[in-house]
């Protein structure tokens, strides 16, 4: 009996909340993805599956390891979502290299065509911090032009501009998106 | 609920249809939003189901299947999970990059989460880590391993145990944990909370099953510390007393971990004798054990005890004959194949339970049935026989084939024991034969029917007679060519072989090719014999004339090959009076070998000299000896002997040790040609020794032990001759759980001035020796002058470095420099023996008689300090190292004997030693020895080893 109920309930909250979206979180290991919804400080193995709830949408995330090792299942995680953001460590000027040519494999990929991107430069409460115009001229961003591109320089630690890129990415919920089949 | 029942037992009937690629293509239901939880465990179940079925899947099908399930962990439907937990562990195999459901795995055994999720999560996720990430998770498992939940605690223990194969070092840190979980209290109110928190099917376990799972990974972890396997015993031994070597007042409840705990208890006994009495006194308690289980392991573990006394098994034995009427099967079957199986070696002590088993013939359960009749087979006196016989023909056709070969074993023995009844079995396994059954039952009643014939000589013509029969009606070729072979070894001897020849005859008219072609061979054993008149022989040859018309190329090769052989004397004596025949498992390794060997063929053909060859009876007797094993442990089962794991590595040269030792040097031939064979491949890997030549010429029979036992340290010596070379094989074991050792090797100093004659010129070390894992060292010399053969007494000592260690993982401890010490052994002595190579050489009286008198060196021996022959005679073979022939070492008189012993000097000069022997209380033994051999000089040396 417990299930039917349980049915019914969740068919019940997905007249109120009608907006959902999935997202998908990558960059290279040590840039702070999985800190950037929890606090959360252990290195993911493997993913991190979770559900993060504003205002009436609720958003999946899928927060994906960053070390060499899981980063050709990246595209895996990314199929058919609303939005793939792409963290990097702003502070790291040795990794910007690697991370473009992370970010760019994986806008390559056919399957991935169209989905917009948003790119999050984490660690701007450090001083080396690079800023939002740096992050685009490092990261090439100004060359993507098939798909929707977004750029902001933020600080989990500090919560700075955290708001303003969950506004971004509600702005991409499911009424934009592909529906995945 | 009721409906959702009738769904699932349609869907589980719908799973018998299933295919794989239709699975596959509904598996995208699993990236479906939002996830449908109903449908995807569904479908779940049938990937499982699939799988179990053995169904095989690729690895690209089952990543992508393992992908899409990784996303379903976004649902928060137990239900679903749990299978999510189950498809995961069986596609960890099967599947790439399975690592990555890790972190979700981690997130699911924290302790917030539901009691289901964690358990589940705790065993999916050992099957998934590599041992590298292991001490990632390695405070989780602790934790999860003192877990109040006896779920989540058994899926830890478990879970660890299967860690512990790959990862050692880490879960033996784990002991502590492991030994409060073990004597942890009792936990099921804990249980019924987190029961009643989760909201579903929570089961609460009442068993106690987390203590049984601790204790067997407890004694994973310490099985190599035998005080701490000990401790382990006594801790739990205060159970009934209380204070028992300072008991504890910890107790079993489960007993199940009571019944390892027996187990445990027997290993330790094995291994230390000096504890025994001790712990037999704490079996004999258990024996009393309210529970079933226990009392039966601990009466089992008496029973199989080696060496037991009656006295012993007076408690165990009436223990079982109380639950020979026990109204649940399996303890009447539990008790009565451990009776079964005592019968086999102590059929007297089963004897006072005869009553109880002859009311169990008629038992209902057929298997108990079975162990009763065969059992009081082995108990029962003559008169017995005929009434359990025809009760046992009652109920064959009802019992299986596994149990149709026990019987046949059954009667197999009896035939030896009570020759006076051989027309009954007869009847009783000709009776059989006609019957259904399977190959290996079959193949136990023809084997039981030859014995007879071989052993009881009046009834071989009916026994033949019954296999005639069975041939003629056949559906195993392997047994049709069994049958015909023994006709052909036993026919031509008979009163009336034309009988037997219609009945061979038969099968090359009839047979597929395989059975023709053995009939052929039997055919020619008829031809080929001597005992039979001329116009039998002009028959066979008719007949097998006829055969060489045949359509398959073997017949016919074989029936050209018989009539020649049975038209030239000289040749047919040459094949079939032959009485030597291949050692075949070395025939078989070399053979392997050459094949094995791409550039071997360009060699040449194969070399037959280099196998060693063994006398008929030797060869019969080493299978004998073998059957016996295996049917040992198929009947007393394995669990009892498992070796503990490493152990099995040292054993090797203990057990060849032990089988010379208490079966004489005939016995174990066939297995000291095996262990010379390995012998030369370890040898070939060392690069140094490798270069002395393919394999050693000579090398000794038995390892000589140059320490006492249950010292430090253990070594023993064997010897290998090479052409120009003297190898000395020192395998070193360590007990020390302390200590490792480095650089270990054997100084040899020689008692005797050996200038010119050795020289040394190898020492292999030993880097590195850990507790219990023997390793060999190895010191080479070079034989500089071949004509002469030195017998040279050396002075031995071990050298070595000493660093201290942990005993739990075996690894030295970094700051530790170590010392160096040194460990005196015994003197190893090099004598004219060592270059003997013992091989039976077929005939030897002719070789005796054609060699000579001119070959030959004599010596007489007065040797006083002997008190019997049977003593003289084998130490004579030990010092020569030659092989002894048929009954040289069974002397039939206590007054005089005479002993024949053959060898190879070098592995090549044929040579044989007459000892004729007379013995006078007083005097001792006066010994004649006479050595004739291919190389005049080696008589001499043979001569001179004795003094």
């Amino acid at each position: 009996m417990a299930s039917v109920i349980k049915a019914i309930l969740d068919w019940l909250r997905s007249l109120f909340w009608k907006e959902e979206m999935e997202l998908t979180l990558v960059g290279l290991q040590n840039s702070g993805k999985t800190t950037l919804f929890t606090e959360d400080m252990i290195p993911t193995v493997g993913f991190n599956m979770r559900k993060v709830t504003k205002g009436n949408v609720t958003m999946k995330l899928w927060d994906i390891g960053g070390q060499p090792r899981f980063r050709s299942m990246w595209e895996r995680y990314c199929r058919g979502v609303n939005a793939m953001v792409f963290v990097i460590d702003a502070a790291d000027h040795a990794k910007l290299d690697q991370a473009r040519a992370e970010l760019w494999s994986l806008l390559e990929k056919p399957q991935l065509a169209n989905i917009p991107v948003l790119v999050l430069g984490n660690k701007n409460d450090l001083e080396e911090a690079l800023s939002v115009e740096q992050l685009i001229e490092a990261m090439n961003l100004q060359a993507i032009n098939t798909r929707e591109v977004a750029c902001y320089s933020i600080s989990a630690k500090n919560q700075v501009n955290i708001d303003i890129t969950l506004k971004w990415l509600i702005g991409h919920s499911s009424s934009s998106a592909p529906s995945a089949s | 609920m009721s409906w959702k029942k009738d769904e699932d037992t349609d869907e589980l009937g719908a799973l018998m249809h299933l295919d794989r690629s239709t699975v596959l293509q509904e598996a995208r239901v699993f990236n479906e939003t939002p996830i449908r939880p109903r449908q995807s465990r569904i479908l779940l179940a049938k990937i499982i189901f699939l799988l179990y079925r053995g169904e095989s899947m690729s690895t690209t099908e089952a990543t992508e299947l393992f992908f899409s399930i990784t996303k379903l962990f976004q649902s928060k439907d137990m239900s679903l999970r749990q299978m999510v937990y189950l498809a995961i562990k069986e596609l960890s195999t099967i599947s790439e990059d399975v690592i990555m459901v890790t972190s979700s795995l981690m997130k699911d055994m924290q302790p917030k989460s539901e009691v289901t999720y964690r358990a589940n999560a705790i065993r999916a996720l050992c099957k998934i880590v590599d041992p590298s990430m292991l001490p990632g998770i390695e405070r989780f498992l602790k934790a999860a391993i003192v877990e109040r939940s006896p779920s989540i605690a058994s899926a830890a223990l478990v879970s660890s145990l299967h860690l512990f194969g790959d990862a050692k070092d880490v879960v033996r840190r784990w002991g502590n944990e492991v030994n409060e979980a073990l004597n942890g209290k009792s936990l099921s109110q804990g249980s019924s909370f987190f029961g009643a928190s989760a909201n579903q099917n929570q089961v609460v376990s009442t068993s106690n099953i987390v203590q049984y799972h601790a204790m067997g990974l407890l004694y994973a972890i310490r099985q190599h510390d035998r005080m701490a396997v000990l401790k382990l015993v006594q801790t739990f031994s205060g159970q009934n007393k209380g204070s028992w070597m300072g008991g504890s007042g910890a107790t079993l409840r489960s007993n199940m971990a009571h019944v390892l705990l027996i187990r445990y208890a027997v290993r330790v006994m094995e291994d230390d004798p000096s504890l025994a009495p001790q712990l037999s006194t704490l079996l004999e308690e258990w024996v009393r054990h309210r529970s079933d289980m226990v009392s039966l392991e601990a009466a089992r573990a008496i029973c199989h005890l080696k060496n037991v006394t009656s006295k012993q098994l007076t408690p165990a034995v009436n223990a079982l004959q109380l639950f020979l009427s026990s109204p649940k099967a399996t303890v009447r079957f539990a008790a009565i194949r451990t009776l079964n199986t005592l019968a086999r070696t102590n059929p007297e002590a089963v004897q006072p339970c005869n009553v109880d088993m002859e009311g169990l013939i008629t038992d209902s359960n057929r298997s108990v049935a079975t162990f009763a009749i065969t059992t009081l087979l082995k108990t029962g006196n003559e008169a017995s026989v005929d009434r359990l016989m025809k009760q046992m023909q009652g109920f064959m056709t009802e019992i299986s084939d596994e149990f149709k070969i026990i019987v046949a074993e059954a009667v197999r023995s009896l035939c030896r024991k009570f020759p006076g009844k051989h027309s009954l079995f007869l009847g009783f396994l000709s009776g059989v034969l006609r019957d259904e059954g399977g190959y290996e039952f079959k193949r136990s009643a023809i084997e039981a029917i030859v014995d007879l014939a071989k052993h009881v000589p009046e009834c071989k013509e009916t026994a033949l007679a019954h296999l005639c029969e069975f041939i003629e009606d056949c559906e195993f070729t392997k047994l049709s060519v069994r049958v015909l072979h023994f006709l052909g070894e036993e026919g031509p001897h008979t009163a009336r072989p034309t009988v037997y020849i219609r009945h061979i005859y038969n099968r090359v008219v009839l047979e597929n090719a395989v059975v023709r072609a053995a009939a052929v061979n039997a055919l020619a054993k008829f031809g080929a014999s001597t005992v039979g008149d001329a116009s039998l022989q002009r028959s066979v040859r008719v007949l097998l004339k006829r055969c060489l018309d045949d359509r398959d190329d073997e017949v016919r090769d074989r029936a050209a090959w018989a009539l020649r052989m049975t038209g030239d004397e000289n040749v047919r004596d040459k094949y079939i009076r032959d009485d030597s025949t291949f050692a075949l498992a070395a025939l078989e390794r070399k053979l392997v070998e050459y094949c094995a060997d791409p550039g071997a063929a360009l060699k040449g053909s194969f070399n037959f000299d280099s196998v060693p060859r063994i006398s008929r009876a030797q060869e019969v007797e080493a299978r004998d000896r073998q059957r016996q094993e295996t049917m040992d442990a198929v009947l007393t089962g394995t669990t009892l002997k498992a070796p503990t794991s490493s152990k099995t590595a040292a054993g090797k040269g203990d057990l060849s040790a032990d089988a010379t030792q208490d079966a004489g040097a005939s016995s174990g031939f066939v297995d000291v040609f095996e262990q010379q064979a390995k012998y030369a491949s370890q040898l070939n890997a060392i690069p140094e020794l490798a270069a002395f030549g393919e394999q050693p010429l000579v090398s000794s029979q038995t390892p000589t032990a140059l320490t006492e036992a249950e010292t430090e340290y253990g070594v023993q010596c064997i010897k290998h001759i090479y052409s120009n070379h003297i190898v000395f094989q020192f395998d070193i074991t360590n007990t020390i759980p302390e200590q490792v050792l480095e650089q270990v090797e054997v100084a040899m100093e020689p008692e005797e001035d050996i200038d010119g004659v050795l020289q040394p010129v190898v020492v292999v070390p030993i880097s590195e020796l850990k507790c219990d894992e023997p390793a060999t060292a190895y010191v080479a010399f070079e034989h500089l002058d071949p004509e002469t053969f030195p017998a040279v007494s050396f002075a031995c000592t071990l050298k070595f470095i000493v660093k201290e260690c942990d005993p739990a993982t075996g690894e030295p401890e970094d700051d530790d420099d170590g010392f160096e010490d040194e460990y005196s052994l015994e003197a190893t002595e090099l004598n004219a023996g060592d270059f003997m190579q013992a091989t039976y050489i077929p005939d030897s009286h002719a070789l005796w008689e054609s060699l000579g008198d001119s070959a030959q060196s004599v010596e007489t021996f007065a040797l006083s300090n002997f008190d019997s022959i049977k003593e003289c005679t084998e130490k004579v073979v030990e010092l020569l190292g030659m092989c002894p022939l048929e009954g040289a070492l069974a002397p039939k008189s206590k007054a005089a004997h005479q002993a024949v012993l053959t060898g190879k000097w070098l592995g090549k000069s044929k040579t044989v030693a007459r000892a004729r022997m007379t013995y006078q209380k007083g005097a001792g033994v006066t010994m004649e020895l006479a050595v004739r051999s291919e190389e005049p000089s080696v008589s001499e040396l043979v001569v001179s080893a004795i003094a």
